[in-house]
């Protein structure tokens, strides 16, 4: 068959591991002692050695690999589809189709492939084959070509049109030659060819096997580039590349998978009750219900919040404030202490880190003057070293100058002032305070449920809005 | 007429490269054997002597430039003909040698794959040879060096193609292909006929006419029949 693309060089293409792996399950099911059980086929009068039936081919997959008999049958088909098992009983039958009820799957006989018709992916099936194939076909049929094949056809005229003497020329003396054979292995032979084309290029409908998704293409092309296999020379880049590879990998910071672990139970089993997917919210689940009460009491700016909410507040310090009603309610536990610079000052300092480069400088400036100048109005305290390393920064104001101070403030009140929020007086009431909000009463008929109207598209004018019909009703 | 030897010399290499993919179908499964093998030794190295010697005969007249426009297009067409079938010639040759190195014939379990074809193979490799038959004469060691012989092989007729390509330019899609699409199926059934050679249409009228006219004989025996009894009757009333 012809190269096609393939250079002339030599280059391999990797096998995909996939079919290598299918190659050898077939080559150990010819094993005269171990393998599966071949008989004789009589088709009119020729007769065919080497068939197997569907069945004794799963039987055989059970007793080796030890698996149940769904997956024997998902491999079976597999390796069908593969085109490594052919049936010759339907030589019209276009569709490469095991049937799955174990019946008519006993019935049908296969052979197995010959090996010049697994290399598929070492040398890709090229064009000209194709068209010596079709060309060959049509001569045995006269004329008979299915649709799709008369369609390739014809693109193919048009692709190679400059070679076609060669086609015609080949398919006729191609035909030829196999006439020299017994007819039972012109059968053989013609059926092999013909699963092999109908793996390669199927009709439409069929899904391909041979296809790669982009993902896994640019994926295994990586892989190769990287691989060191026998055709690539090991020169002294690669192996610097090696090394520098390997001590990157050395000084990755590695935590324990015991640590990580325990830390991962702690937090699900604290968090299990808090998530709405693990332990249902309430009042009841707006996506079921059509009820968003749930998120109007959870927003962040809402006035009381839920019991739940002011939970999470004490799982950590983080958590606190990243919720604006509890950073809220923190500035005022703060402030009673007499230390709501803090988080004044923190507060700023995000502003800096996230705001608009232009107002860098100006911001910088203004926090300075407020919370770290000497004798400054809200001055906060921090330790010398960074004081000094956080001065000699101001020289030149970027967003990340205040960092080490942010977080030496953030430390403080996390180990300071937060343990204490929480055993506060303000915390306890705002927990007493928080509402937990009633369940929606389940309804006596589960599938009465209120009529679901889809809402009117926003697109819409609101004078036709009324127009819309109540689509998207809910299933009874 | 350097023509007409160069068309007969690139239908024996035609059919030589169709018996070899034949024969190389076969390796590995259950009809290999020695036997398969040195036909694939027989026949390739006859296909490396016809592409041999057709280059010799075609170089020459492409690279002349004193060659009318017709007989260089048909040179060329002869070309890209060749071309192609040495193309396949090799990719065959490397599919035969990776088969025979995964599926060697004396190796201690001798893992063929049993495909259902039993027959040998002597026939095909007679038809590439042109000969009558076939005598199999090799020893037992043979396919262990046929394998390195065949590495060599390759690479001869890779430095070939290079070497074509080097030497003759011609532009591939300048060259319009004598035959048409469904071309094929106009064929007549005897063999070796060249197909280059503007083979005449074969009118498939016999059978047709066969049917149509048993069809008249009958409808009018029918009627005959039908006018008889009419005069009978309009006899007897």
């Amino acid at each position: 068959m012809a190269a096609g693309p393939a250079p002339h060089g030599g280059h391999r293409r990797a096998q995909r591991p996939h079919l290598s792996k299918m190659e050898r399950m077939v080559v150990s099911m010819q094993d005269p002692d171990q393998g599966v059980k071949m008989r004789s086929q009589r088709l009119l009068v020729t007769v065919i050695p080497h068939a197997v039936t569907g069945n004794d081919v799963m039987e055989w997959l059970i007793q080796k690999y030890c698996i149940t008999e769904e997956e024997a049958l998902h491999l079976g088909t597999l390796l069908v589809r593969h085109g490594y098992l052919y049936p010759l009983r339907d030589p019209c039958h276009l569709e490469l189709r095991l049937d799955e009820t174990p019946y008519r799957f006993q019935v049908r006989l296969n052979w197995e492939q010959t090996p010049y018709f697994w290399m598929s992916t070492l040398w890709p099936a090229a064009e000209l084959d194709y068209a010596i194939y079709l060309a060959k076909k049509n001569i045995r049929k006269r004329g008979g070509l299915v649709d799709h094949e008369k369609e390739h056809y014809d693109q193919l005229h048009r692709k190679i049109s400059h070679t076609w003497d060669l086609v015609v020329m080949q398919a006729r003396e191609q035909l030829r030659a196999a006439k020299q054979r017994r007819k039972g292995d012109r059968l053989v032979i013609a059926c092999q060819e013909q699963t092999y084309w109908l793996v390669n290029r199927p009709p439409p409908g069929v899904p391909s096997v041979l296809e790669q998704g982009p993902q896994r293409g640019s994926c295994t092309a990586g892989r190769v580039q990287m691989l060191t296999g026998p055709f690539q020379t090991k020169t002294v880049d690669f192996y610097r590349r090696e090394v520098e590879c390997l001590r990157k990998a050395l000084g990755r910071t590695r935590v324990k998978s015991s640590v990580c672990l325990e830390a991962y139970l702690k937090f699900s089993s604290q968090r299990g009750p808090h998530d709405p997917i693990m332990s249902g919210c309430l009042p009841s689940n707006p996506w079921v219900t059509d009820n968003d009460t749930y998120w109007a009491m959870n927003a962040p700016s809402a006035a009381v919040p839920t019991r739940l909410r002011v939970e999470q507040w004490a799982f950590s310090f983080r958590e606190l404030l990243e919720d604006p009603v509890g950073r809220a309610h923190f500035m005022d536990f703060l402030r009673k202490e007499f230390s709501a610079e803090n988080l004044s000052f923190w507060e700023a300092c995000e502003e800096l880190r996230h705001g608009g480069q232009a107002q860098v400088p100006a911001l910088v400036d203004a926090v300075y003057q407020q919370f770290l100048a000497p004798g400054a109005a809200r001055w906060v305290n921090i330790d010398s070293r960074t004081m000094e390393r956080t001065l000699v920064g101001l020289g030149r104001p970027h967003r990340h100058v205040l960092d080490d101070a942010q977080l030496h403030i953030y430390m403080l009140m996390k180990k300071d002032s937060y343990p204490r929020f929480l055993k506060s007086d303000l915390y306890k009431d705002l927990l007493a305070e928080a509402v937990v909000p009633p369940e929606t009463k389940r309804r006596v008929f589960p599938f009465m449920r209120k009529p679901r109207h889809s809402s009117p598209s926003p697109a819409l004018l609101p004078a036709s809005a009324s127009g819309e019909p109540s689509g998207g009703d809910g299933e009874a | 007429m350097t023509k007409e030897e160069c068309k007969a010399l690139l239908d024996a290499l035609n059919k030589a490269t169709a018996c070899y993919h034949h024969l190389v179908l076969t390796i590995g499964g259950s009809a290999d054997s020695q036997n398969l093998r040195e036909e694939l030794q027989k026949t390739r190295q006859k296909a490396q002597e016809l592409a041999v010697a057709i280059r010799a005969r075609l170089t020459a007249p492409l690279r002349d430039r004193g060659l009318g426009a017709e007989e260089r297009a048909e040179f060329e067409r002869l070309w890209v003909a060749f071309s192609g079938c040495l193309d396949l010639l090799e990719a065959d040759m490397r599919r035969a040698l990776t088969l025979s190195t995964e599926f060697p014939l004396h190796a201690p379990r001798r893992p063929l794959v049993r495909t259902g074809v039993e027959g040998g193979a002597a026939s095909v490799a007679a038809r590439a040879l042109s000969a009558r038959s076939l005598r199999h004469e090799a020893e037992r060691g043979f396919d262990v060096e046929d394998l390195h012989q065949l590495e060599r092989e390759i690479l001869q007729v890779g430095e070939m193609i290079q070497d074509m390509e080097m030497k003759v330019n011609v532009p591939r899609w300048t060259v319009q292909a004598r035959q048409a699409a469904g071309a094929e199926l106009l064929a007549s059934a005897s063999a070796g006929v060249s197909s280059l050679r503007g083979v005449a249409v074969e009118q498939r009228t016999g059978p047709c006419d066969l049917s149509k006219a048993l069809a008249a004989t009958i409808f009018s025996a029918v009627l005959l029949a039908a006018v008889a009894l009419a005069v009978c009757v309009a006899k007897l009333s």
